[in-house]
């Protein structure tokens, strides 16, 4: 009988976009495409198509029978960075117009290069999201209370709309200080702006977003960052959602087309706040990691994720993945809950360069892309990268990547590497070329151990999954010498984000600043108060998201609501999220079971001897997760089979080189191998989208998920 | 290794290329021929014949003259051996009462002249601005540079001087 398709994933990544199609069983293919940046529904069809070429092959289209179809791309952050967004009219608290130039001072450097970072010279703002004319400042003030001290002047705000409107803005954002206290003014200031858009000429076509709508945290920058935004750059992402959707729903596909939020969750591309969905790339494979977590029982993870043109890394402790509140996006601080990762600017696809004067080496961050891609790929790349390494190294297969879609040119990546690199510094091509990829290798690592160190875990308690489309290629390289618990990587390795992002649930978050304390040996009465204003922000959170999700899902299913609580120890600068044992605090004592379950998770993350009772505690920020159960894939357990794998696994031999020598590595199509299997190295094992390098001394075992460990 | 049309080098020395270009040129290694480029277009806007050696200033160069290495400005004025201190050929205006500091820096923005002063040195053929001071009074005139002809020449471009 035909597999019954169930979801389609998709990641369009900055040179690849991955697919992923499901079935209910948990098995899948993967499809690959260069992304395609001006309409990303073409590279998507192309990566699709390729997923569903290998699926049982009798042609018919896929479409009509999956369940979900969920996309994740760059759109937003390229309209950001390359500033093509909507022109955009801000209204804020007079005095404090100049904000959007000077934002925050880390902004001058975030996301830049160490060697940058360091130089001064090159620090420089990001150019503000809205014209400096179109800031009106009108005088209003709540304090830090959230008491009106002066009213709203809401002459001044009609004003200001009359001249936004001449001066044809495409949407205005209304930001006011402390509104996430009191939304009062902001309020007001959208009903005169919809009364003065009603009246212009231009009907009702600008769209008003408020700062207390959409994030209202505290810290005023990041709040301003997050609505500037949802307003500058959204339209376009949508255009672009919309387009894919049309290309799925023609071609049968019969819902609406889901995306994901950087916390990890799907949302219907309508969501009001889509730019949540802003940092979605690496947070699939967090995600997919954290659902292999609940079904193998592996609850320390270290995820790591090779690609194109970056290395993530991420954590999940006894199965808790930590959340950055305040991430940095194409060089805004934004107030956007994400699963915290770290990425350094090293890929397979990075560039390879030798600095003229000193014959330094430095590989990346810039990275050759798709177009032209390595030099390998003949399409006009001239810079060597590490894949172009990789390939005269024999770890690739020339004329089986992307399972021979893209063959590669030895004699050209040769020739480039000996010009560029070796014959400057003056060794041999192939002993250049493997110092190359163990440099690259050797600064994943260290950052891994740097991760490691930061937040605080031991390695051995961790095991490390290691993926992306270069992953298992450079996995035994990048974790030599790191003492861990256990190497794994999968036969989806180069699809894991997109696998990721198939595991997910229909969820919303919301957040909102509080200010409560609960003082070192605080009676009952006290706890009392703290507990009724917890239940109260709770109850109003649920309400909303009963009513925008009833909007989302058609299907009626029910909600499932987990109840979130920043809490820090008194006079702490951050906070840790712990989840509420109980749906609303009615006594003293659910207050104190609350406390008890966050100290749990604190003690866990930051050990035993980190508690400190005695400093009291406080809750800034209250949260909630609303989520929709979907289908996901069901990954099978399967019984061990022999060690000996099966003889048409086997393809040969090719010679690589390793340490220094060049050594016949036996070779292993990836998709034969089964259950209880053991190669051992010098070995490379293929697979269209991937290949897994096992050097001498290593072996691979595959485990009764199909998983493959690397010992 | 990157290298650059001589037009970009052009809107380089002109501050008009767009950051968006600037930033790379800036964070990429040194382009090998940039000096020589750099030092061609200098060249070619300057209304004399001596060789530029090394550009000093806005408007100042150490060039060739003869068997000397003297500082030139580009309208044509010579300052003298470029081992000496220019500005002691230069006209000089100094900024060190409340008055005159006033007309640059209004009110409360200004410097006590009792600390600091502002000597602004200008060239005696165009009267072009060369430099400007700002040091306690007193000290004496600043000797901004005196680069390592020979060694530059040699070590770095591998070039005879």
């Amino acid at each position: 009988m035909a597999r019954k398709p169930l979801v389609l994933g998709i990641d369009a990544g900055g040179t690849m976009t991955d697919t992923f199609v499901v079935d209910e069983n948990g098995d899948f293919t993967v499809g690959k495409a260069a992304t395609t940046p001006h309409d990303e529904s073409v590279g998507f069809l192309e990566s699709a198509a390729d997923a569903m070429s290998y699926w049982d092959g009798d042609g018919r289209s896929l479409y009509p029978e999956l369940e979900v179809a969920l996309y994740s791309g760059t759109t937003m952050v390229n309209t950001l960075i390359t500033r093509r967004g909507r022109k955009v009219g801000l209204i804020t608290t007079k005095g404090f117009e100049d904000d959007v130039l000077m934002g925050r001072g880390m902004q001058s450097w975030t996301g830049y290069s160490y060697s940058d970072r360091i130089h001064a010279v090159t620090h420089v703002h990001p150019s503000a999201l809205v014209d400096r004319r179109h800031v009106h400042g009108v005088t209003e003030r709540v304090d830090v209370f959230g008491e009106a001290v002066i009213p709203l002047y809401e002459h001044e705000v009609e004003a200001a709309a009359e001249e936004l409107l001449a001066d044809g803005v495409e949407a205005i954002v209304v930001h006011f200080l402390y509104s996430y206290l009191n939304p009062e003014h902001e309020q007001r200031a959208r009903a005169i702006l919809a009364a003065a858009i009603a009246r212009s000429r231009r009907g009702g076509d600008v769209p008003v977003y408020l700062g207390s709508d959409l994030r209202p945290v505290i810290r005023e920058n990041s709040r301003l960052n997050a609505a500037l935004i949802e307003a500058y750059a959204v339209a376009p992402v949508r255009t672009q959602l919309e387009k894919v959707e049309r290309a799925v729903q023609s071609r049968g596909y019969r819902y609406p087309l889901q995306t994901v939020l950087a916390y990890g969750g799907l949302c219907n591309i309508r969501y009001p706040r889509l730019h949540e969905t802003l940092i979605s790339g690496p947070v699939g494979g967090v995600m997919g990691a954290k659902h292999l977590s609940a079904l193998t029982g592996i609850d320390n993870i270290i995820v790591t994720d090779l690609g194109g043109t970056s290395f993530d890394i991420g954590t999940i402790t006894a199965g808790y993945v930590p959340v950055e509140p305040e991430p940095v996006l194409a060089r805004f601080k934004l107030n956007l809950p994400t699963i915290a990762m770290e990425n350094i600017g090293a890929g397979a696809g990075s560039y390879v360069k030798v600095d003229p004067v000193t014959k330094k080496v430095q590989i990346g961050p810039e990275s050759a892309g798709s177009t032209p891609g390595p030099v390998s790929f003949g399409k006009g790349g001239t810079t060597v990268t590490i894949t172009d390494c990789d390939l005269v190294l024999g770890y690739l297969n020339p004329d089986y990547f992307l399972g021979g879609k893209q063959k590669l040119d030895k004699e050209l990546a040769l020739r480039a590497l000996k010009e560029q690199v070796t014959e400057q510094i003056g060794v041999d091509v192939y002993a250049g070329a493997e110092a190359i990829v163990r440099m690259m290798e050797r600064e994943a690592r260290d950052a891994i151990r740097a991760v490691a160190s930061a937040r605080g875990l031991d390695t051995t308690q961790y095991t490390l999954f290691g993926y992306g489309g270069a992953g298992p290629l450079h996995l035994a390289g990048y974790t030599e010498g790191l003492d861990f618990g256990g190497v794994l990587t999968f036969h989806f390795a180069a699809a894991f984000s997109a696998f990721g992002c198939t595991t997910a649930d229909y969820q919303h978050r919301y957040a909102r600043s509080v200010h409560l304390g609960l003082p070192p040996g605080c009676d009952a009465p006290a706890k009392l108060a703290v507990a009724e204003a917890v239940s109260r922000v709770w109850s109003e959170m649920e309400e909303a998201a009963r009513a925008e999700m009833a909007n989302e899902i058609a299907v009626a299913r029910e909600i499932r609501f987990t109840q979130l609580a920043m809490v820090r120890y008194g006079g702490q600068l951050s906070d840790l999220e712990a989840v509420s044992p109980a749906p609303r605090l009615r006594t003293a004592a659910d207050v104190d079971r609350l406390i008890a379950a966050w100290e749990d998770l604190y003690s866990k993350i930051n050990s035993r001897v980190a508690r400190y009772e005695g400093a009291g505690y406080q809750i800034f920020e209250l949260g909630l997760l609303a989520s929709v159960e979907k289908v996901k894939p069901r990954i099978v357990r399967q019984p061990l089979g022999p060690a000996e794998p099966a003889r048409a696994a086997h393809k040969g031999t090719r010679n690589m080189y390793w340490k220094g020598r060049w050594q016949p590595a036996s070779l292993w199509e990836m998709e034969m191998l089964r259950p209880g299997n053991r190669i051992a190295g010098p070995a490379i094992v293929e697979h269209p989208a991937t290949t897994l390098v096992v050097p001498d001394g290593k072996c691979v075992e595959v485990d009764e998920w199909n998983f493959f460990w690397l010992r | 290794m990157a290298s650059y049309p001589k037009d970009v080098i052009r809107d380089l020395i002109d501050g008009k290329l767009p950051w968006q270009t600037t930033k790379p040129i800036m964070s990429d290694f040194k382009d090998e021929r940039r000096f020589e480029i750099y030092l061609e277009i200098l060249q070619e806007r300057v209304p004399w014949k001596e060789r530029i050696l090394l550009p000093v200033g806005e408007h100042l160069y150490i060039v060739e003259k003869g068997a000397a290495r003297i500082v030139k400005c580009d309208c044509g004025h010579e300052f003298g051996p470029y081992t000496e201190n220019w500005k002691l050929e230069a006209l000089v205006y100094v900024r060190d009462d409340e008055r005159s500091l006033d007309e640059i820096y209004p009110g409360a923005r200004k410097c006590d002249p009792g600390w600091m002063e502002l000597r602004e040195y200008y060239c005696p053929g165009c009267k072009a601005q060369l430099e400007v001071e700002a040091v306690t009074p007193g000290y004496p005139v600043v000797f901004d540079f005196v680069p390592d002809l020979e060694g530059f020449y040699r070590d770095w471009l591998k070039k005879p001087l």
